[in-house]
């Protein structure tokens, strides 16, 4: 293939994405149509632009069948209602990642699937605690008043860490936490059996649930019913305890169930 | 409008040029350097090495040992921008199944990952076999050992094919409109729909409002139809999809629309 071809092909593949949001006018139309159908006025009020501006949009958008006319109301057709949906998505996913810039950019990803990664929008309303130079058990404490109100428990747990084990233990002798779930690699197994204290608090105790799985897992997520957090491993390998995602809303319990179920 | 639904600078600064998306998916892939990049996509290499740059200066990839990385941030952007090209593929790969059909009973959620349906087939009724659609639905269900289904009117066929599958030990999930009930229910088998109940092999669920959609989930396969935005159903036309993402999509939406029955 030639450079021209390549450059051809690339073009077409691409076209329909950049159709869609590399022209403002036209995302915004989208946007904006998507909430309810609107007439001229309404969409010369909402996006301030001339009439002209609008309706060349608006004739662009009718002829690839994203718009209708219908008595002078402007809506969305099924195929702009599909794409409009899709790109709003698109936006919150972008949202999300740049909310917690400094988490997901420092990150190993490698331990979330692709398509986790893709609706990484259910995560728009988590926040980010950030241990700092002044108060290193920020993120910490932080998990630990999650954890300490749950009554039920699942933990991916990817490092071998007495910290984590005790406070684990005291709520597993408290009375609120009723049942753990747990999934290890073999590894960290074997390593939790050759100390006695935790294999019969902890792997041998009767609250607890444990799956033992082959690879390497390289996220440490936490959910209950009630909230998510997240820890993961920067590039190098080494476990990142000082930058927590924390959520509490609907999408991000399902965002860490639908993950979880990949391990 | 706010700046949660607007595109930002960042997501035209990616999707303006096809090239930086090659660029980025290619260095997603393996991490390598513009001779090796120019190599592989067959783009100039002052293209590259120009894009590349570009790229590098709006933190998108990293020289680690002479070898350009994604970052992780870039990744999860490139990720979510090929998701996006995808669902517009697979908006106008199946335009005239979309088209002027009525979409108002899919979930938000089962349009946000319309992805999962992206290897399907579209079965169209042609003039010599008008029935093509009901028939391949059919084959199915016969050879199917569980189905759901969400059936929006009654084929007359419908209540020996649940019928079979009963006898078949098989289990059977409805979820059919209130008005239809009776016709169908009680044209199965006395014998075997009361068993079937009994043993919780049947469940019916009655829909109070109107059904715009038919689903069928099968062993093998899965069945999407529309309703045109005339309020016809759209029997000429027929989404079939047989890999897991398409399951459990159909799942969840069984599941939103079974949940909206009380």
């Amino acid at each position: 293939m030639t450079s021209s071809e390549t450059k051809q092909e690339l073009t077409r593949e691409f076209s329909g994405l950049k159709y869609i949001l590399t022209s403002g006018m036209r995302s915004k139309l989208l946007l904006t149509i998507y909430e309810n159908p609107k007439n001229l006025d309404d969409l010369r009020n909402e996006l301030k632009k001339p009439s002209a501006t609008i309706l060349h949009g608006l004739k662009e958008l009718e002829n690839s069948n994203l718009v209708k006319k219908v008595h002078k109301y402007y809506e969305l057709t099924s195929n702009g209602y599909l794409i409009t949906t899709n790109m709003i998505k698109l936006i919150e996913n972008w949202y999300s990642v740049n909310k917690g810039k400094l988490f997901w950019n420092n990150h190993d990803l490698s331990g979330i699937p692709d398509d986790m990664l893709k609706n990484i929008y259910l995560l728009k309303n988590a926040r980010y605690v950030n241990s700092t130079t002044s108060d290193l058990s920020n993120a910490m404490n932080a998990y630990l008043a999650q954890i300490s109100q749950a009554r039920k428990l699942k933990i991916i747990l990817p490092i071998y860490s007495e910290n984590h084990f005790k406070h684990l233990i005291k709520l597993l002798d408290g009375t609120k936490l009723e049942s753990l779930e747990l999934v290890i690699s073999e590894e960290l197994e074997r390593s939790m059996n050759q100390n006695e204290y935790f294999k019969n608090s902890l792997l041998n105790n009767e609250k607890v649930k444990i799956k033992i799985i082959k690879r390497k897992i390289k996220i440490f997520l936490t959910f209950s019913e009630e909230f998510v957090c997240l820890t993961l491993f920067f590039k190098d390998g080494h476990y990142d305890d000082s930058q927590l995602l924390i959520a509490n809303d609907n999408d991000a319990l399902k965002w860490a169930l639908t993950l979880s179920t990949y391990y | 409008m706010n700046f949660q639904t607007d595109i930002n600078n960042d997501i035209k600064f990616l999707a303006k040029s096809e090239i930086r998306l090659k660029i980025l998916s290619e260095l997603y892939k393996e991490p390598n350097n513009v001779r090796g990049i120019v190599k592989i996509t067959k783009i100039t290499y002052s293209s590259v090495s120009s894009n590349i740059g570009k790229l590098e200066k709006n933190n998108h990839i990293k020289k680690i040992n002479n070898k350009y990385h994604v970052t992780p941030m870039a990744e999860v952007y490139l990720k979510s921008l090929i998701d996006f090209k995808n669902s517009i593929d697979m908006i106008n790969d199946y335009d005239t199944f979309w088209d002027k059909h009525n979409l108002n009973q899919l979930s938000l959620d089962s349009v946000k990952n319309i992805t999962d349906l992206k290897e399907s087939e579209l079965i169209e009724a042609t003039p010599t076999e008008i029935f093509k659609t009901h028939n391949t639905i059919k084959k199915q269900m016969l050879k199917s050992k569980n189905v759901k289904a969400i059936f929006p009117y009654l084929h007359p066929e419908y209540p020996k094919l649940i019928e079979k599958v009963l006898k078949n030990k098989g289990t059977v999930e409805l979820i059919i409109p209130q008005n239809i009930f009776k016709e169908l229910i009680f044209r199965i088998d006395g014998k075997v729909r009361r068993d079937a109940i009994k043993k919780r092999k049947l469940k019916v669920y009655k829909f109070k409002q109107d059904l715009n959609l038919y689903l069928s989930i099968c062993d093998e396969n899965i069945g999407l139809g529309l309703f045109k935005n005339d309020g016809s159903f759209d029997q000429n036309r027929i989404l079939i999809s047989s890999n897991k993402k398409s399951h459990e999509w159909s799942e969840k939406l069984f599941e939103h629309i079974r949940q909206q029955v009380i």
